[in-house]
């Protein structure tokens, strides 16, 4: 009789594919994983602990290095909430102008994604595909508002740029290269047959387990379940778009990247209707108090980010500065199922399935 | 230049091939270094990148810089780790990457030694690298070092054998286990190289032998997502550079090997082109390999490790048997 | 069988004759463009020392003293020191958008990394020395002087 030995694995905190500072403990038979455990906490720096000494106008550079991929939506949640608190109008232009830039930022989050997983799964050159059209994103960006990732654009009350001149041309220049690119991407890599044999049947999952762990975004709706809040409950100028919400049927990684991939191609739809409707004039900044103080009471605003539902509470005292304010991050939520995903799989899905999750490290630790 | 090896080993004799053997590890030093300067340009291409391009004109020293890197960096050697092993691991790994090359021909006046099992003689060697890398895994100590050695060893087994079975055509075929007599062998046209009537036995064998030089998309005992860098997680310095050597010395011998068995080795493509000496079409047929190699790597993603056991067994085995049979049948019914 | 493959194999080797995308930058400086954030000018005439910038600061990394205006005629204050202490400063932007006078603005340089941690306290001295690639346009919403929110 062969006595096999339990391998005790610590993949991270530094390891090429826990993007980032994170840290999985597995329990290794051979090369079958008995158990795992996640272990967060490399990158905590207490954003919600700060923000409770900082005014609501401090707050928003925080919230650019909780998600860094897609910082455009984290300050949307968080202006959208205080909002909602002041009673606040936006002006349309402004709104509009935040629109373009959390779609064009869903793109550009997904083709990270994208790139990221592929290199999870071996393939080096699509991550230098996605980065070159990233890229073009990020260019914008830097022109919008003068940073490349922790762009501190969004206002309580608007945006604090308006689009500078030509820069809706170069918008609208791009959502056709970009469905061109798409199909490139898909002719190198969604057809490959080593690649659906590693991604096709791992990780899957049911959508009543979905719910109950709470996931949301790609990672609910691969189960087919529809939930998109920009359908569900429309915030900002989503109703006016036309849009699908892109599901999937088996709920395994496959799925997912196929609906990561649709959602950049809806996206790049909204764009195209956005800045067709685009106002001519207008201005970017609501009239907004000079002191920001949120009336006492509490508000809870979620909206869907590219990782999932992100969602942000804050309890105001009538102060400037929030009494307690509390992100939901989805990266933090959606890694709730690794534990039981990761059993019985092999050390390979489990970089298969952690990347098909698709969490960024700052948001997950906060 | 084979006749030497035949005549009574003398100290002078001995000392005329000891600097022959100095001569080609240069050669083959030089084919390495700028190996790693076309990979890493053809990818950067590919990769919409320029490539190496700032230590000398065009970044041709760019590699050399990286060796010299590799050679003044320390050396460290974990604490826990079983020293003789892994000093041993890298030297195990290299020297039968170096010794295949023997056996292999460039033309009909080129080569070293002219065995008659030249080909069992390189698959039977080449085994040994994977010793080498087993016992570099086991030997750092440590779990991503351990598993890449074991899935090397898996791999090794489970390749190893559909790799000599799909060449057992082209040796039906050739009559010979010499390598120098199996591209005699081979016709004045490319359609009568063994790639073609062999295509089947061209196709396992290639397979396998991107598998053998793990490479990407077999390189899981390194796979770098995996396991951060699989067996040589714990090395550095010059026994680092030991491994890489002996891959990409693999990368040259497998090239060459696919060049004189499936590729007419230095035939031209017609006879009437054979003004162009027979060295520069081995070259050029064995860059061709080596570009193939490159370009997959660019491209492709990683297979599974069960996966990959699957294919081994279950399709190239099988397949390579068939092709044996089917080389066999042709034999027995047409030609004898 | 194999096409996904084959298509991929086709993508990459068309992809090496294509224009490649990276630039050389340490040889040729990458331009900015003019909103870029990049680290501040300061223009002690114009400063009125009224701690706006300071208080803004969500890393307080904004230091400055003021002492009475030397002119005897003139009330208020002028600036005596100002420091930014750049191991902290997470060029946000904000500290501009809030300056009534536009006393402090951004450049657009981006090259911070110094051999030593004492290279990054900033001063007024340095800040006012910095005056190349001055932001034109730095619409300093918050500023009263301008009407406050527009």
């Amino acid at each position: 009789m062969i006595r096999t030995e339990e391998l005790l694995l610590n993949v991270g905190p530094q390891h090429p594919s826990t993007h980032g500072v994170f840290r999985i403990v597995v329990k290794l038979d051979g090369e079958v994983i008995t158990e795992a455990t996640p272990v967060m906490g490399y990158l905590h720096r207490g954003t919600e602990k700060l923000a409770e000494n900082l005014n609501y106008t401090q707050i928003i550079p925080y919230t650019d290095r909780m998600d860094y991929v897609s910082a455009m939506t984290n300050n949307y949640v968080l202006v959208h909430t205080v909002e909602k608190m002041m009673g606040l109008e936006v002006p349309l232009r402004a709104e509009f102008l935040r629109l373009i830039v959390m779609e064009l930022q869903r793109v550009a989050s997904h083709l990270v994604w994208w790139g990221t997983y592929l290199l999870d799964i071996g393939a080096m050159s699509p991550f230098l595909y996605a980065f070159r059209d990233r890229e073009m994103i990020i260019n914008l960006f830097n022109e919008l508002c003068g940073a490349r990732l922790t762009y501190n654009y969004m206002r309580v009350g608007g945006v604090k740029w308006d689009a500078p001149p030509g820069w809706m041309d170069k918008v609208e220049a791009f959502i056709p290269y970009m469905e061109k690119k798409l199909e490139e991407y898909d002719k190198l890599v969604s057809g490959n047959e080593i690649f659906l044999a590693r991604i096709r049947g791992v990780g899957r999952y049911d959508a009543d387990t979905a719910i109950s762990y709470g996931l949301s975004g790609a990672n609910l709706r691969c189960t087919g379940v529809k939930w998109d809040l920009r359908k569900e409950e429309p915030y900002s100028l989503y109703d006016r778009f036309e849009f699908d919400v892109p599901v999937g049927e088996s709920g395994d990684c496959y799925d997912r990247y196929r609906i990561r991939l649709e959602e950049i191609r809806q996206s790049l739809r909204i764009l195209k209707q956005a800045v067709a409707q685009f106002p001519k004039d207008g201005e970017t900044m609501g009239k907004v108090p000079r002191a920001i103080r949120p009336p006492a009471g509490e508000a809870y605003v979620r909206i869907e980010s590219p990782r999932g539902e992100i969602g942000c509470h804050i309890v105001s005292k009538g102060k400037a500065e929030p009494y307690r304010l509390k992100f939901r991050r989805p990266s933090f939520v959606n890694l709730g199922i690794l534990p039981k995903l990761l059993v019985g799989e092999t050390m390979t899905n489990l970089i298969t399935i952690l990347g098909g999750i698709d969490i960024v490290v700052g948001e997950v630790d906060c | 230049m084979g006749a030497w090896l035949n005549e009574s080993m003398t100290w002078g004799n001995a000392f005329v091939l000891f600097i022959w053997a100095v001569v080609f590890l240069l050669i083959v030093l030089g084919f390495v270094t700028y190996a790693i300067y076309y990979e890493r340009k053809v990818i950067g291409w590919m990769q919409l990148r320029v490539g190496p391009n700032r230590v000398g004109p065009l970044g041709l020293l760019q590699t050399v810089a990286d060796i010299l890197k590799l050679l003044i960096k320390e050396d460290t050697i974990p604490r826990k780790a079983d020293r003789l092993l892994f000093i041993l691991a890298p030297a195990l790994a290299f020297v039968p990457a170096f010794a295949v090359l023997a056996v292999i021909p460039y033309t009909e006046k080129l080569y070293f030694a002219d065995l008659n099992v030249g080909l069992l003689y390189y698959v039977a060697l080449s085994g040994i690298t994977t010793l080498g890398m087993v016992l570099g895994g086991w030997a750092s100590n440590n779990k991503y070092a351990l598993l890449g050695g074991m899935r090397s060893a898996a791999q090794m087994i489970s390749y190893e054998v559909p790799l000599v079975i799909s060449v057992v055509g082209v040796v039906l075929l050739s009559g010979s286990l010499n390598l120098r007599t199996i591209v005699a062998a081979q016709g004045d046209w490319f359609w009568q190289w063994n790639f073609l009537p062999q295509i089947i036995g061209f196709v396992v064998f290639y397979i396998a032998a991107v598998s053998e030089l793990n490479r990407t998309p077999f390189d899981l005992p390194e796979a770098e997502s995996e396991l951060v860098a699989g067996y040589h997680v714990e090395y550095s310095g010059f026994r680092f550079a030991f491994f890489m050597l002996a891959e990409y010395v693999y990368v040259y011998a497998i090239a060459a090997l696919t060049t004189v068995l499936f590729l007419g080795g230095w035939h031209p493509p017609a006879p009437f082109l054979d003004f162009v000496p027979g060295l520069v079409w081995f070259l050029l047929k064995f860059v061709a390999v080596v570009f193939s190699f490159f370009w997959i790597r660019a491209t492709f993603p990683r297979v599974r490790i069960d996966q990959l056991m699957g294919l081994g067994w279950k399709v190239l085995l099988p397949v390579a048997l068939l092709n044996v049979f089917l080389t066999a049948l042709y034999l027995e019914l047409f030609v004898k | 069988m194999l096409s996904g493959m084959l298509q991929g194999l086709g993508v990459t080797l068309k992809s090496m004759t294509s224009p490649k995308v990276t630039t050389s930058y340490p040889d040729e400086p990458i331009h900015m463009p003019d909103r870029f954030r990049g680290i501040q000018h300061f223009i002690p005439e114009l400063c009125i020392v009224c701690n706006q910038c300071a208080r803004i600061c969500p890393t307080d990394c904004i230091t400055l003293t003021g002492k009475p205006n030397p002119d005897p005629e003139k009330r208020g204050k002028v600036i005596d020191t100002f420091d930014i202490n750049f191991e902290i400063c997470i060029l946000c932007d904000l500290c501009t958008e809030v300056c009534p006078t536009e006393a402090i603005v951004m450049t657009n340089h981006f090259e911070l990394a110094t051999y030593s941690r004492d290279d990054l306290y900033k001063d007024a001295e340095w800040l006012t020395d910095n005056n190349t690639l001055v932001r034109k346009d730095n619409n300093n919403i918050g500023a009263p002087a301008k009407g406050g929110a527009k």
